[in-house]
C-alpha cells in the first residue's frame, strides 16, 4: 500500500453543548493517498460536514491527528482548499475578484496572480464571466467559481462539502461530469462530502460510508473503475445498489 | 431603545425613487408628482385659514409673506450666511460624530471584549436626548462654537455606533470563515469582507445620523446661537414675525432633504453590485 498522504487517525470530536458534551465523530481512521478522490457519503447528522471542517481547519479535533504529509493539520492553510455548499462568493467582487482574493497571501508577482485566475476561470469554462458580478451568475456558475477560487492557489487537497447540493439535477449532473475532467486533469487529493450515493460512487476512487449518532465509518467501499466514468455503467449501479442497502437497515440512518 | 440592527429607519420610499433615477419614466414622474400632492394641500389649507381669520396673521402670516421674505433673504444674501454658517456646524459635528462612531461601532464589532465593557455604558449615556446634554455641555464649554460641534457629534456617533456594530455583527459567518480560509489578515478583512458587507447597515446608520444631527443643530442654534438658521427663526419669533420662522422651517426641512438624497444616491453608487441578476 502506499504511504498515507492525508491521514486521519483516531479522530474524535465533540461539541460542547449546555447539558455536557456531543459526540459528533467517533474514532474516524482513513488513509488517503496522493491523488486519490475519496468520497465520504452518510445522511444527515453523520458529521461529515464537520469532519471536512476539521480536514480544512475551521474546527478543531477533540482527539486524535489529522495529518497531511505527515504534518498535523493546524487552522486554515492555503496547502487546503475547499467549497462549500453555499458558493460563498463576495457578491461586492467581480468573479475575478473573488477568484483573486484567495491569492491575496500568496507569495506571487500580481501578473503571476492575474495570470492564475484567468487559468482556473477557463478550466472552469467562465473565462468570458471575469468582469461579472456574482448575483448576475447562476447557480452552477456560481459554483464553479467557487470550485476555480477552490484551486487557484494550487492546494494539494481540495475538499469539497457536498458542493452540488443546492443545484438542480440537470446542472448538478454536468458539474459532476466537470469535476471529474478537471480532477484528471489536475490530479489533485480530492475529499467529497455528499448525501448522494450516485455522485459519491461516480467520482469516488474509494466510497467512506459514514453512519451517524454518533458520526462513523460503517465501512469503505473501493470502485475500481477506470475514469472517466459513465453514470449507466452496470458495475456503478451494482455499487450504488449495495451502498444504498446500508441506509435502508433502520430508518434512523436513511438518507436526508 | 434596544441595540439591535436599525434597519427600519430608512424611508422606504427614498429607495424607491433611487432606484428610476437611472430611467426616467412616467411611473417616475408620476411618483414624484405624488410626493407634492400632500404639500399642496397644505398650502390650500393654509391659505383658507389665513383668508377665513381662522388664526390671526400675526401668528399665521399668510404664504405671499412668506414667500417675500424667503426671497428678500434670499437676494439680500442673508439666507446664504445664516444657511452657510449652519451647514458649517454640521458638517464639522457630523465629520467628527461619524469618524468617532465607526472607529467605536467597529472596534465593538470587531472585539467582543472592547462591546462588553463599552456597550452598556455607551447606551446609558446615548439615552439622554441631545436636549438634555446642552445644559451640562454649556457649563464645560461655553456657548462658543465647540458647544455646537459636540452637541452634533454625539447626535451623529450613537446610530452610526450601533449600526456599524449591527452590521458587523450581522456579516454571514460563512464570508468571515472565506476569509479565515484565505488567511486574510485584519487589514484585508477590513477592506475586502467586513466593511463591504456593513454597508448597507453603515449607510442606514449615515443616513440617520444626518437627520439627528440636523436636528441637533437646529436645537442647539435655537437654544445658544447668535447665527444661524436656527437663529433667524429665533430672532424671527422674538420679533413676532412668524414668516421668518417660516422660512426657516422650509429651509431646514428641503435642505434635510436634499442632503439624505445626496447620501442616498452616494450610497446607490457604492453598491453598485447590487444589479439583479438578468
Amino acid at each position: 500500500m502506499t504511504a498515507a498522504f492525508l491521514s486521519l487517525q483516531r479522530v474524535h470530536k465533540s461539541f460542547a453543548l449546555a447539558d455536557g458534551p456531543l459526540p459528533v465523530l467517533q474514532d474516524i481512521n482513513l488513509n488517503i493517498r496522493q491523488g486519490e478522490f475519496v468520497s465520504i457519503v452518510g445522511g444527515s447528522g453523520c458529521g461529515k460536514s464537520t469532519l471536512l471542517r476539521l480536514l480544512v481547519g475551521l474546527e478543531e479535533a477533540s482527539g486524535g491527528s489529522l495529518l497531511l504529509e505527515n504534518e498535523p493539520i493546524r487552522g486554515t492553510d492555503l496547502a487546503r482548499g475547499i467549497v462549500f455548499q453555499d458558493h460563498r462568493l463576495y457578491p461586492w467582487l467581480t468573479v475575478e475578484d473573488n477568484v483573486l482574493l484567495a491569492l491575496a497571501n500568496a507569495p506571487l508577482s500580481k501578473a503571476q496572480r492575474h495570470e492564475l485566475v484567468q487559468e482556473h476561470l477557463a478550466l472552469v469554462g467562465l473565462s468570458g464571466f471575469a468582469k461579472a458580478w456574482p448575483s448576475q451568475l447562476s447557480g452552477g456558475m456560481s459554483q464553479r467559481v467557487a470550485i476555480a477560487r477552490g484551486l487557484v492557489n494550487r492546494p494539494k487537497v481540495l475538499l469539497l462539502d457536498e458542493p452540488f447540493g443546492a443545484l438542480d439535477a440537470l446542472t448538478r449532473a454536468q458539474l459532476q461530469d466537470e469535476l471529474a475532467r478537471i480532477w484528471l486533469a489536475e490530479g489533485i487529493t480530492t475529499v467529497l462530502v455528499t448525501h448522494d450515493v450516485d455522485e459519491a460512487v461516480l467520482l469516488g476512487d474509494r466510497v467512506v460510508v459514514m453512519e451517524p449518532r454518533p458520526g462513523r465509518i460503517r465501512r469503505v467501499v473501493e470502485v475500481n473503475l477506470p475514469h472517466p466514468r459513465r453514470r449507466d455503467q452496470l458495475e456503478l449501479v451494482q455499487l450504488r445498489q449495495d451502498i444504498l442497502q446500508d441506509f435502508s437497515h433502520s430508518p434512523n440512518t436513511a438518507l436526508a | 431603545m434596544s441595540n439591535l440592527p436599525l434597519i427600519s429607519w430608512r424611508p422606504l420610499s427614498l429607495r424607491a425613487d433611487i432606484s428610476r433615477f437611472s430611467a426616467p419614466s412616467l411611473l417616475w414622474v408620476g411618483s414624484k408628482a405624488s410626493a407634492l400632492v400632500f404639500p399642496a394641500l397644505l398650502l390650500v389649507l393654509w391659505q383658507v385659514a389665513v383668508n377665513r381669520h381662522w388664526v390671526s396673521a400675526q401668528i399665521l402670516p399668510p404664504p405671499s409673506l412668506v414667500l417675500e421674505s424667503l426671497l428678500q433673504l434670499w437676494h439680500s444674501g442673508d439666507l446664504w450666511r445664516e444657511l452657510s454658517i449652519s451647514l458649517e456646524r454640521v458638517l464639522i459635528g457630523f465629520v467628527l460624530g461619524s469618524a468617532a462612531g465607526l472607529l467605536l461601532g467597529i472596534g465593538m464589532g470587531l472585539s467582543r471584549t472592547l462591546e462588553a465593557y463599552v456597550l452598556p455604558s455607551f447606551q446609558a449615556i446615548s439615552q439622554v436626548p441631545v436636549l438634555g446634554w446642552i445644559p451640562l455641555l454649556m457649563m464645560l464649554v461655553g456657548i462658543d462654537e465647540s458647544l455646537k460641534y459636540l452637541v452634533i457629534a454625539k447626535a451623529v456617533m450613537v446610530p452610526i455606533t450601533l449600526n456599524a456594530l449591527a452590521g458587523i455583527r450581522n456579516i454571514p459567518k460563512g464570508y468571515l470563515e472565506v476569509a479565515q480560509v484565505y488567511q486574510l489578515g485584519l487589514a484585508q478583512r477590513l477592506r475586502r469582507v467586513i466593511l463591504p458587507a456593513a454597508l448597507p447597515s453603515l449607510f442606514t446608520g449615515v443616513r440617520f445620523a444626518l437627520t439627528k444631527g440636523w436636528i441637533a443643530l437646529v436645537t442647539v442654534e435655537l437654544l445658544a446661537s447668535s447665527e444661524g438658521i436656527g437663529y433667524l427663526m429665533v430672532d424671527g419669533r422674538q420679533m413676532f414675525q412668524l414668516d421668518l420662522v417660516i422660512v426657516g422651517m422650509l429651509v431646514i426641512g428641503v435642505v434635510g432633504l436634499l442632503l439624505d438624497q445626496g447620501l442616498a444616491w452616494v450610497e446607490m453608487r457604492l453598491q453598485r453590485w447590487q444589479r439583479p441578476a438578468f
